[in-house]
């Protein structure tokens, strides 16, 4: 794998804010807070530790939110090495297939929960926690290479299997500066993130957070609602992080004024998962002074367009413009859907190739990446995504998007969740199956359910089976994983 | 569960209305074929089959599904799964 210097990454941006603000708290968790100087100062010592002076290209790291990830994160970039992100609910199985696939042969975890894992050969694997890596710790060794990769992390999203995303720090560096460029970061601001570290989404946050050297409020849960909404107040926060479903939920909370807890933040930004159209309006009113955005974009090519909503009257359901320097194509346009077709994307922020996975580097192309992703832009330019490629459903050779049924279904009073997807048939191919999540309290029998489909949609859009489910099956960004239905 | 024959004939003329929303009483008939209906096509049939099977509780066959070509045989097929 190449090896070379860099004049700027991660690592720089750090030093940067210790040179200018070294008694800054730089990273609050919900246990500790650390300066830049102390954290740059663990970050070192880390990097220096003797275990991880091997040979080995990649080194493993799982672990929720926590000061002690971002050192063992910036300190196995420091020593030269690739970091290997691992969710910690993974399951056994995925972890044995990562960890092969990444070739790592050491894991890091937090300290007091050393992981155990049986399928793990223990004679090749080293697994260490933070503090045997820091107490191991040697000379300044000041001539670590910077490998041109920075980390590595497997899309679990939602398709079923798993694909090694190799992110380098050029690609880091386009994406953050295009981050600060149109989000318009700032030095003073206060960022609360919920979400994980080890995703493409919460780890883009503190790339943004070192750059600009603000102050980044860490916390390990996004559905303990009651804490996020005292550490808005509690920090004074100008900005927050967090996925569609939290707003949503966070709407829902009763007898509570929102406006005080969002009355110092600026900015709200979310991904690319759909907002339903309410709580993008809820929060157009509730952030007074501040803006709700969103991003679109994948592991593979991370932050490849923004939204700004408050510039953007009657497009709540638009994912923006391209990111500055982003290119995007519609290809292979459908005739039966003006305009609409695969999303293809070009930039400094796409892979060059996957991980060891020479199939799914058929999806890169002359520096162009097949998203799979289904989309079109309007008029103005403006994105928007409809479903997935994989995802549509051939009834008789009538192609129907799920998210045109998904929607359609939503709007009956009495129902909190929706999915359609295709189920095998003799004489169709396949037709629609819609499974469904009710409100508790909803009398909601299939014959409403149907006879609203049959006023709303065309004949061979309506679902021939509807099963009512106590659980709609997502990842932790609030995308359903739909080869789980199928 | 409906177990009575008008219940029953009742809810499958309101099928017939809900697929074919430009029907009209005097065009509803209980023997009246599938070629005599300008809509009901393969998708009108597997719509009509959706909402039997929801409205009574009850699953056809592929071979039921494709073998209804009136009401009558849609009742006949009900009917059969309810007895």
């Amino acid at each position: 794998m190449c090896e070379f210097s860099f004049k700027m990454n991660i690592i720089n941006h750090l030093k940067n804010n210790v040179e200018k603000n070294p008694t800054k708290i730089g990273f609050i968790d919900e246990n500790r807070k650390i300066t830049f100087y102390e954290l740059y100062e663990m970050v070192i010592k880390f990097s220096n530790s003797q275990l991880l002076s091997t040979n080995e290209q990649v080194i493993s790291l799982i672990s929720e939110n926590s000061i002690s990830f971002i050192i063992a994160y910036l300190g196995i970039i420091n020593s030269g090495k690739i970091v290997h992100l691992i969710p910690p609910n993974i399951s056994e199985k995925n972890l044995k297939n990562q960890i092969e696939s990444a070739e790592s042969e050491i894991i890091i975890c937090p300290d007091n929960s050393k992981i155990n894992i049986k399928s793990i050969d223990s004679n090749k694997i080293s697994i260490f926690e933070f503090s045997e890596i820091i107490s191991k710790t040697g000379k300044s060794n000041k001539n670590h290479k910077m490998n041109q990769i920075a980390y590595l992390i497997y899309t679990s999203g939602t398709t079923a299997e798993p694909k090694g995303v190799p992110i380098t720090h050029d690609m880091i560096d386009f994406t953050t500066k295009n981050i600060i460029k149109v989000l318009n970061y700032l030095n003073s601001d206060v960022d609360v993130l919920p979400l994980p570290l080890y995703h493409s989404f919460g780890l883009g946050c503190l790339h943004t957070s070192i750059y600009v050297g603000s102050t980044l409020i860490l916390l390990k849960n996004s559905n303990n609602l009651e804490n996020i909404l005292d550490s808005l107040e509690k920090f004074k926060a100008t900005t927050l992080a967090v996925v569609p479903a939290t707003l949503t939920k966070i709407l829902n909370i009763k007898n509570t004024s929102l406006n005080n807890y969002f009355s110092n933040i600026r900015l709200i930004i979310t991904n690319s998962t759909s907002i339903p159209k309410n709580t993008v309006i809820e929060f157009k009113k509730i952030l007074e002074k501040g803006n709700l955005a969103t991003y679109y974009g994948l592991t593979e090519a991370s932050r490849s367009t923004f939204m700004i909503f408050h510039e953007n009257t009657h497009r709540e359901e638009s994912v923006g413009k391209p990111a500055p320097e982003v290119e995007i194509e519609i290809r292979n346009p459908d005739e039966n859907f003006s305009k609409l077709g695969e999303i293809w994307i070009s930039g400094k922020n796409v892979i060059k190739n996957y991980w060891n996975n020479q199939i799914a580097d058929q999806n890169v192309k002359e520096g162009w990446i097949n998203t799979g992703d289904l989309g079109y832009f309007d008029d103005e330019d403006y994105l928007f995504l409809k479903g997935r490629n994989d995802d549509i459903i051939n009834v008789g050779g009538e192609k129907i998007i799920p998210l045109e049924i998904e929607e359609t279904i939503k709007q009956i009073s009495g129902i909190k969740d929706v999915v359609a997807f295709g189920i095998n048939h003799e004489i169709f191919g396949q037709t629609i199956k819609v499974n469904i999540l009710k409100e508790k309290k909803s009398d909601l029998d299939k014959s409403k359910i149907l006879t609203y489909c049959m006023k709303n949609l065309e004949k061979f859009k309506i679902p021939s089976k509807i099963e009512f489910v106590d659980e709609i099956p997502k990842n932790e960004y609030g995308k359903v994983k739909r080869f789980m239905l199928k | 569960m409906l177990y009575k024959l008008e219940e029953r004939k009742n809810v499958i003329k309101n099928i017939f209305f809900e697929v074919f929303p430009n029907l009209t009483e005097n065009e509803f008939g209980w023997e009246k074929q599938q070629k005599n209906y300008p809509n009901w096509d393969s998708f009108a049939q597997l719509n009509m089959i959706t909402f039997a099977e929801s409205k009574f509780n009850i699953e056809f066959s592929l071979d039921e599904s494709i073998k209804i070509k009136s009401a009558t045989e849609l009742l006949e097929c009900v009917n059969f799964h309810l007895k």
